[in-house]
């Protein structure tokens, strides 16, 4: 681990660019100097903070949503239909979870697809979305597939709530928005800010196969999240020099978001 | 968490309250289903089909597009290598990340939580960055195009999350029955293979599945490092079905269900330690 971060620091600092001359050679800070400048690097790091910001506002509302009726279900329904229902239930939502991002983004290219897609045959239009509405596509495709993870550790937190204390705030007369607004929210509000923490993390950072397979960062560049740009310019336009400067940067900010990540871990255990 | 409902409740409104609650959450699970079924109805519907209408049910299914997969597009060689780079990554994950972790959790040394901090930022980050450097090594080592660059990249990137996962494992056992393992004269490496290695079983199996999982779906590596049939996977393999003139679409919906049914049944047979990763992993 040490030795790749640290050959990467040096290649940075280089020029190498294999398909013009095998040759690396030192080029200071050329390559932090055309990453500051670049319009395309400005616009994937916006493309990047606008995904990740609502894919995890989306996947946290709606985990959140599905984990208090699930959980009210589930310590309201105790007889074995009722068991059977809930178990059925939780084995459909971990569905999207378990299918691989690739798999998963084939199903949304084919759904949202303009000759072919059932989307468009039910809204009788023949929308591209995936050209027409890109970010919002590739939003829609990712907060299907990790939607679940949000909902089975707040579906977890929630669980682990003492009934003592919601059969107290009954007979306080609070009705299930109450409840859940001055008892359950509350309580698992350390595990939701850690849970959407770790999601922003990771939403910033791995997002890649599902852009990849649906539209390959495009059109143009509209959806060229970072780690999308670093690939490309590594392996579509070769320039190493480029793409270490690039790669070091997202480290950095990696280092820091894992860092704040942490801290907040630390915070909320406490 | 049963006495909650020994109340006695009221009939009425409490009992439309409970069928909003379950439709809504039907509702939910459709949705949650729906992209799914829809890639396996499709992938069974001929080529013409899928084009003809797409609410249409499934009249006459075919597995045409399945058998394209292997006449076509090379899935038998393709499948190896997805099993063989998954093992590996087992493998790997299993055995370093197993001794790594417990060397942390029985050996702490000076700036041995400094370096478990730096691990979980390193799981943090991107693996896009690390290709660059990890395809200058492999290239060095003449490792590219070869399945072996596929499972190392994978492992490095995957090793300091199972360390994460299984630390916890080992802190828990008691120490006393380690000690009475070391007094019957076992060495220390053989109290963690007969003794830690069996009481962490949970962790491993966890560790094990997680892994498989991060081998058998990844796309990053296969794509970076290898261009050869004989190294490709199934995820890079499919990409092959979209090219600049044409997609093939049928056989890209039937290999995405193909690369999706291993994990989906491990990931129901072993539900339980797929949630227990979840929890652990952040």
């Amino acid at each position: 681990m040490v030795y790749p971060v640290a050959s990467l620091v040096i290649l940075s600092f280089q020029e190498y660019s294999p398909l013009r001359s095998t040759v690396t050679s030192f080029a200071g800070l050329a390559n932090y100097a055309w990453l500051v400048g670049s319009d395309l690097v400005h616009q994937s790091i916006w493309v990047t903070v606008v995904f990740t910001a609502v894919s995890v506002a989306i996947e946290m509302a709606v985990g959140l949503a599905i984990a208090v009726l699930l959980a009210k279900l589930v310590v309201e329904l105790r007889s074995r239909p009722g068991r059977l229902l809930t178990r059925l239930l939780s084995g459909i939502f971990i569905l999207p979870f378990a299918t691989p991002a690739i798999a998963g983004a084939i199903a949304w290219k084919t759904l949202l697809n303009p000759q072919f897609g059932p989307v468009d045959a039910i809204l009788h239009t023949d929308i591209a979305w995936f050209a027409q509405f890109p970010l919002a596509s590739v939003i829609v495709a990712d907060a299907w597939k990790m939607m679940p993870f949000v909902l089975f550790l707040m579906f977890a937190a929630i669980l682990s709530i003492e009934p003592e204390q919601y059969e107290a705030a009954r007979l306080d007369g609070a009705n299930a928005w109450q409840e859940f607004r001055y008892l359950t929210f509350p309580l698992i509000l350390p595990v939701v800010a850690v849970t959407a923490a770790f999601r922003a993390v990771d939403a910033f950072t791995k997002i890649f196969d599902t852009v990849f397979v649906t539209t390959g960062g495009g059109p143009a560049t509209d959806t060229q999240v970072f780690p999308l740009l670093i690939w490309r310019t590594t392996f579509d336009y070769l320039n190493f020099g480029h793409a270490s400067a690039l790669a070091v940067v997202a480290i950095i900010v990696s280092a820091l978001l894992g860092a704040s990540l942490l801290a907040i871990r630390r915070a909320s255990s406490t | 968490m049963s006495v909650a409902i020994s109340l006695p409740r009221p009939r009425g409104r409490a009992g439309w309250g409970r069928l909003i609650v379950v439709a809504v959450l039907i509702v939910a699970a459709a949705g949650t289903l729906g992209p799914f079924l829809w890639l396996v109805v499709s992938s069974l519907k001929s080529e013409a089909d899928i084009f003809a209408n797409p609410l249409a049910l499934l009249k006459s299914p075919t597995l045409a597009n399945y058998a394209s997969l292997f006449k076509q597009f090379h899935f038998a060689v393709a499948t190896l290598n997805s099993i063989a780079i998954s093992l590996g990554v087992v493998a790997i994950s299993v055995v370093l990340g197993g001794l790594a972790a417990y060397g942390f959790s029985r050996y702490p040394f000076a700036g041995s939580r400094l370096l478990l901090s730096g691990l979980l930022i390193t799981r943090m980050v991107t693996p896009a960055a690390l290709v660059v450097p990890l395809y200058l090594i492999m290239n060095a080592l003449g490792l590219l195009n070869s399945l072996i660059s596929i499972i190392l990249g994978i492992a490095v990137l995957n090793l300091p999350f199972v360390i994460w996962v299984l630390r916890p494992f080992f802190d828990a056992l008691p120490h006393e029955i380690e000690e009475a393992g070391l007094v019957d004269g076992l060495s220390p490496l053989g109290v963690f293979l007969r003794i830690a290695l069996r009481l962490a079983a949970p962790g491993l199996v966890t560790v094990a599945l997680l892994s498989f999982i991060a081998g058998w779906t990844d796309l990053l590596f296969p794509m970076s490092f290898t261009t050869t049939p004989d190294a490709t996977p199934l995820t890079s393999g499919l990409l092959q079905m979209q090219t600049g003139y044409k997609i093939y679409w049928g056989s890209l919906m039937a290999g995405g269900v193909y690369l999706t049914l291993p994990t989906l049944i491990l990931s129901f047979a072993l539900q339980k330690y797929l949630i227990q990763g979840m929890r652990l992993g952040y």
